[in-house]
């Protein structure tokens, strides 16, 4: 697998530079092969040639990364298992997996059931980064997202998937690292754009830089950005509107590329936030988890009047190489440029289908003949339209998905799980709401008069991660119905104001 | 203004942003140790001490803050 082998080939080439900063603390290439090693070392003994995937509680110290390089050496996948997220959803998902096998670097682990895997012992220093032959379609990773039905979903990602993403982004020749970079990595490994801000600084040798998962992520980036001279940027679009009221504190030069995505990027504030970068090259990037991280990308002008925009959100542009966009109908069926409808796209990117889960493949992708070749589409579910000049907009979800703090939430899944503890039938609906920095936070309505919630978050913090638990609840006596006669969601967040 | 005066100050603000009391300030305590305190509510936080001190932190101050004894020094060379 070409990107697997590049990876090999730079570890070798940059053993002497800085790989790695990870609470206050470096690491160079040599640490991370020889940590490479020592868990392909612990794997070839333990683990079953015929094992394909292996569960990675994500403890975001480097043994942690060194086990995602370990595994595509050894030809297996990584399953990456938030150790802050409640247990039961931990263990439902690793027992989806059919794996019986874990790897946890920290003292104490809370998996008793599988077989844990920790880097081997003994002092080896030999380094190994031979990578062992796969096949294209082996798994590169599995990533668990909100679903429907109260359980999450999985979306499997092959070699091939990961090494079309790599080559789609290398051909425009636009987002180029080297290895003096320095690069912030401030995402959940279980959240895909954490791939984006490894692997490309990894197949570089330039440095990266992580974000600690209880520190007031914001604040820390700026530290790093202004105490190590970062210069490429991969954020979600919240992070600058908590920075905003400091943006005249704010000056780094040296941030050469700045990345968004995961949420509305608003041009007013692009405005300012790019004379915080002079010198960077700014983007913003589009892309269901579904079709391997980005789909599409628009990069920025110097010049902010001249971004495109719809009602002041920037464009998500044009899809990579390799990726094909269509707007359709209910049924479908292309529609007019400049008529909204539901994106569907195509491409080598696109994962073979959800974990084990026929009803949702058969919802969600089609296929299509078109000039005698049959094209497999995936319907993301977005409301898009196209414009004159071939950019996309995005106008918001077409079902009940929304976004938090660049999550992926099912608000079915947060009322399955609110709605557990009541005895009674009690309406129950969760919404979107904005706060004042203009951030989405999930809300509660609930259909009723006030009575103790103690028991409904409880498990709800129980059941789901944090970000699923909402931070706000209401109670309402009587639900606004629209015309239609269903629940009105615009009218119910008018409470929350 | 003394170390404890600041902290009789700072602990019902953040009862007030958190919407609970169940916690002990204290130099050490970090956010870890105080439920629903994260992004959002520390940034309200810092803007209601900013009121009450009616001071204004920098964000050099801010980047340091990594627990509680650091966001009292912080107010303490703030107001003085």
């Amino acid at each position: 697998m070409k990107y697997i082998g590049n990876l090999h080939k730079s570890i070798e080439k940059h053993l002497k530079n800085n790989a790695f900063y990870i609470d206050n603390t470096f690491f160079t290439y040599k640490d991370f092969a020889i940590r490479i090693s020592k868990i392909r070392h612990t794997i070839t003994g333990t683990v079953n040639n015929s094992v394909k995937l292996i569960g990675l509680i994500t403890n975001d110290d480097i043994d942690t990364y060194a086990a995602i390089v370990a595994f595509w050496l050894e030809g297996k996948a990584y399953v990456p298992i938030n150790p802050d997220h409640p247990i039961d959803r931990n263990v439902d998902i690793l027992n989806s997996l059919g794996t019986s096998y874990v790897f946890d670097s920290s003292k104490k682990t809370d998996f008793p059931n599988f077989i844990l895997l920790k880097p081997s012992e003994p002092e080896i220093t030999a380094i190994n980064l031979k990578p062992k032959k796969v096949s294209d379609k082996d798994l590169a990773y599995i990533l668990f997202t909100s679903g429907s039905t109260g359980a999450p979903k999985g979306v499997p990602i092959t070699y091939n998937n990961l090494n079309e993403f790599i080559e789609g982004i290398n051909y425009d020749n636009e987002f180029k690292l080297n290895s003096s970079d320095k690069c912030l990595q401030m995402f959940e490994l279980t959240f895909d754009f954490s791939v984006v801000s490894y692997i490309f600084p990894l197949l570089e040798g330039a440095c990266i830089y992580t974000v600690p998962r209880e520190s007031i992520k914001y604040f820390y980036i700026y530290k790093l950005i202004k105490t190590h001279n970062l210069t490429v940027l991969s954020l979600v679009p919240s992070i600058i509107h908590y920075l905003r009221p400091y943006f005249n504190e704010i000056h780094a030069p040296e941030v050469r590329y700045c990345s968004f995505g995961g949420g509305a990027l608003y041009n007013d504030i692009i405005e300012d936030w790019s004379k915080c970068i002079p010198n960077s090259k700014t983007f913003n990037y589009y892309g269901p988890t579904e079709n391997t991280i980005y789909s599409s990308y628009y990069k920025l002008n110097k010049n902010s009047s001249l971004n495109k925009t719809h009602n002041g959100v920037i464009t998500i542009g044009q899809p990579l190489n390799n990726v094909l966009y269509t707007i359709v109908d209910k049924s479908n069926q292309e529609i007019p440029i400049g008529e909204s409808g539901e994106l569907v796209l195509a491409s080598g990117q696109l994962t073979p289908g959800y974990w084990k889960n026929e009803k949702k493949n058969k919802e969600s992708f089609f296929t299509k003949t078109e000039n005698g070749k049959t094209i497999r589409y995936y319907k993301t579910g977005d409301l898009c339209f196209k414009d004159s000049e071939n950019n996309y907009m995005y106008l918001g979800r077409i079902d009940f998905q929304v976004k938090i703090r660049g999550f992926r939430i099912e608000l079915s899944e947060v009322e399955f799980h609110a709605k557990a503890k009541c005895h009674e039938k009690i309406n129950m609906v969760a919404i979107d709401i904005f706060n004042d920095l203009g951030n989405a936070e999930l809300a509660l309505a609930i259909e009723s008069e006030a009575f103790n919630t103690n028991n409904i978050v409880n498990h709800m913090k129980a059941k789901m991660p944090d970000y699923m638990v909402p931070a706000h609840i209401k109670f309402i006596k009587e639900f606004p119905y629209n015309n239609n006669g269903k629940i009105d969601r615009k009218k119910l967040r008018t409470y929350f104001k | 203004m003394k170390k404890e005066e600041i902290f009789e100050k700072i602990t019902p603000i953040f009862a007030k942003v958190l919407e609970h009391n169940n916690f002990n300030l204290t130099e050490t305590t970090t956010t870890n140790d105080v439920d629903g305190w994260g992004s959002l509510t520390h940034m309200i936080i810092i803007e209601e001490i900013e009121k009450e001190f009616n001071i204004k932190f920098k964000l050099l101050d801010l980047m340091n803050m990594d627990n509680v004894g650091d966001l009292v020094k912080a107010i303490t060379s703030s107001i003085s």
